[in-house]
């Protein structure tokens, strides 16, 4: 038990850093900077703490924030993924949702994918519509949304494969 | 007592959520001007919407009252011919300087940053930091649009600095409002090798793209000449009676493109 909270408290900062040093500078066609730190709230096991997780997705936001100079945008962002992912588990995964691993392992991958999918796209929708936070830019809004969950949901399954392989 | 305690366990994931987001939009409001922007237009739009009803009530309610200032109004004009007090050989306020009139759905004098809703918007031609007058004299400035209604930031709003000079010498100056009491205003920036007396009137100066020359802010009512600073301290009691404006004039800003470039060069 001392050796999982361990290597997910390792894991945890790893993301946050590579995230803060690395992705946050990643600027594609000047719109998207992915937000892999994500995939924290996504690998978090529905066995573990609802309350944690919600109280973990605003500091984490919050480093966010501070690094980025957004005042706020992504922890709301994340803020509310964390609050929602118990209603996206159980619409992605049904009946399997109170698994205690479901997430990643030895589910349907159409389950995951929707699962992902879900998360990555809230995630980006909250945070471009704060951060433009006017109705006449809807359609940038859209766009980067779209673009940006796109790009961050490719990252973030390549390296939930990678830590499964393991 | 159990059974409350109970419950806010039970919902205390969703009590979090709630604090940190009222956190989260507070910050928001609080260090971001795009989102203190926005967040000032909903709120435009919500206190605009809901004090239209009480002012149609009170509008009608006070027809006759407001019958009567309308012709004093009407016969003060006649009287003067025109509008304002001709500061220079030309008149520097002609009626193409006025877009509309509009009415006050909203006021207040009794805070210190003090904000009134007018019922011209966009739709009217009413634009951003356009000059807000009655016929006695300076109200303030549109702050914020909608569609239909405008914030207007008035003198009495300790935010506001409105470019002024005595009629008498042209000395340049600044009016601005220290918060206590609605009916004065202070005048800075007069050196004290001018002399002035009690009673001088103070316009508007036309250094700014607000208002023009010579529009009526108030008269002296009182000042000090004993201040360190080299400067009069002097109190200038308004013309215009803001706990009861009902009617004012939005007046055209009178710069243009030419201008601009001429100043962001």
């Amino acid at each position: 038990m001392n050796r999982e909270i361990i290597k997910n408290i390792i894991f945890g900062l790893l993301i946050i850093l590579s995230q803060i040093l690395i992705f946050n500078h990643i600027n594609l066609l000047g719109i998207s900077s992915p937000s892999v730190y994500i995939i924290l709230f996504i690998l978090y096991k529905t066995n573990y703490d609802k309350t944690l997780l919600i109280i973990l997705g605003f500091l984490i936001g919050i480093i966010m924030d501070l690094s980025m100079q957004t005042y706020g945008c992504h922890t709301f962002a994340s803020l509310t993924v964390c609050f929602f992912k118990k209603w996206v588990e159980n619409y992605s995964f049904g009946v399997n949702s109170n698994l205690p691993n479901a997430m990643v392992k030895g589910t349907s991958l159409t389950n995951r994918f929707t699962y992902f999918i879900i998360i990555t796209l809230l995630h980006s929708l909250l945070y471009f519509i704060l951060l433009y936070f006017n109705s006449e830019l809807l359609l940038t809004i859209l766009l980067s949304t779209l673009f940006n969950s796109i790009i961050t949901f490719i990252i973030i399954w390549i390296i939930s494969n990678l830590i499964i392989e393991k | 007592m159990q059974s409350i305690i109970n419950s806010i366990f039970k919902y205390r994931n969703l009590i979090i959520y709630i604090a940190l987001s009222f956190l989260i939009f507070n910050n928001l409001y609080n260090k971001s001007s795009i989102h203190y922007t926005q967040f000032g237009r909903l709120g435009l739009y919500v206190s605009a919407k809901t004090s239209n009803f009480s002012y149609n009530l009170n509008s009608f309610l006070n027809l006759k009252e407001e019958n009567s200032r309308l012709l004093d109004e009407n016969l003060k004009l006649l009287q003067n011919k025109s509008l304002f007090i001709g500061y220079n050989k030309f008149d520097s306020l002609n009626s193409s300087n006025v877009l509309t009139n509009a009415n006050i759905i909203l006021n207040s004098t009794n805070k210190n940053k003090n904000i009134m809703v007018i019922d011209k918007g966009k739709k009217d031609g009413v634009e951003k930091e356009m000059g807000v007058i009655t016929v006695n004299g300076v109200v303030g400035i549109i702050k914020n649009i909608t569609e239909n209604y405008s914030s207007v930031i008035s003198v009495l709003n300790t935010d506001l600095k409105i470019n002024a000079i005595l009629k008498n010498t042209s000395t340049i100056g600044s009016i601005s409002w220290d918060g206590n009491n609605s009916k004065i205003v202070n005048l800075n920036d007069i050196p004290l090798s001018n002399s002035l007396k009690i009673g001088d009137t103070v316009v508007t100066g036309g250094m700014s793209f607000y208002f023009p020359k010579g529009i009526p802010i108030g008269e002296i009512l009182d000042y000090k000449n004993q201040t360190q600073n080299g400067y009069y301290e002097i109190d200038v009691s308004l013309f215009n009676d803001f706990s009861s404006l009902s009617n004012i004039y939005i007046l055209s800003r009178f710069d243009n493109e030419e201008i601009k470039n001429l100043i962001y060069e």
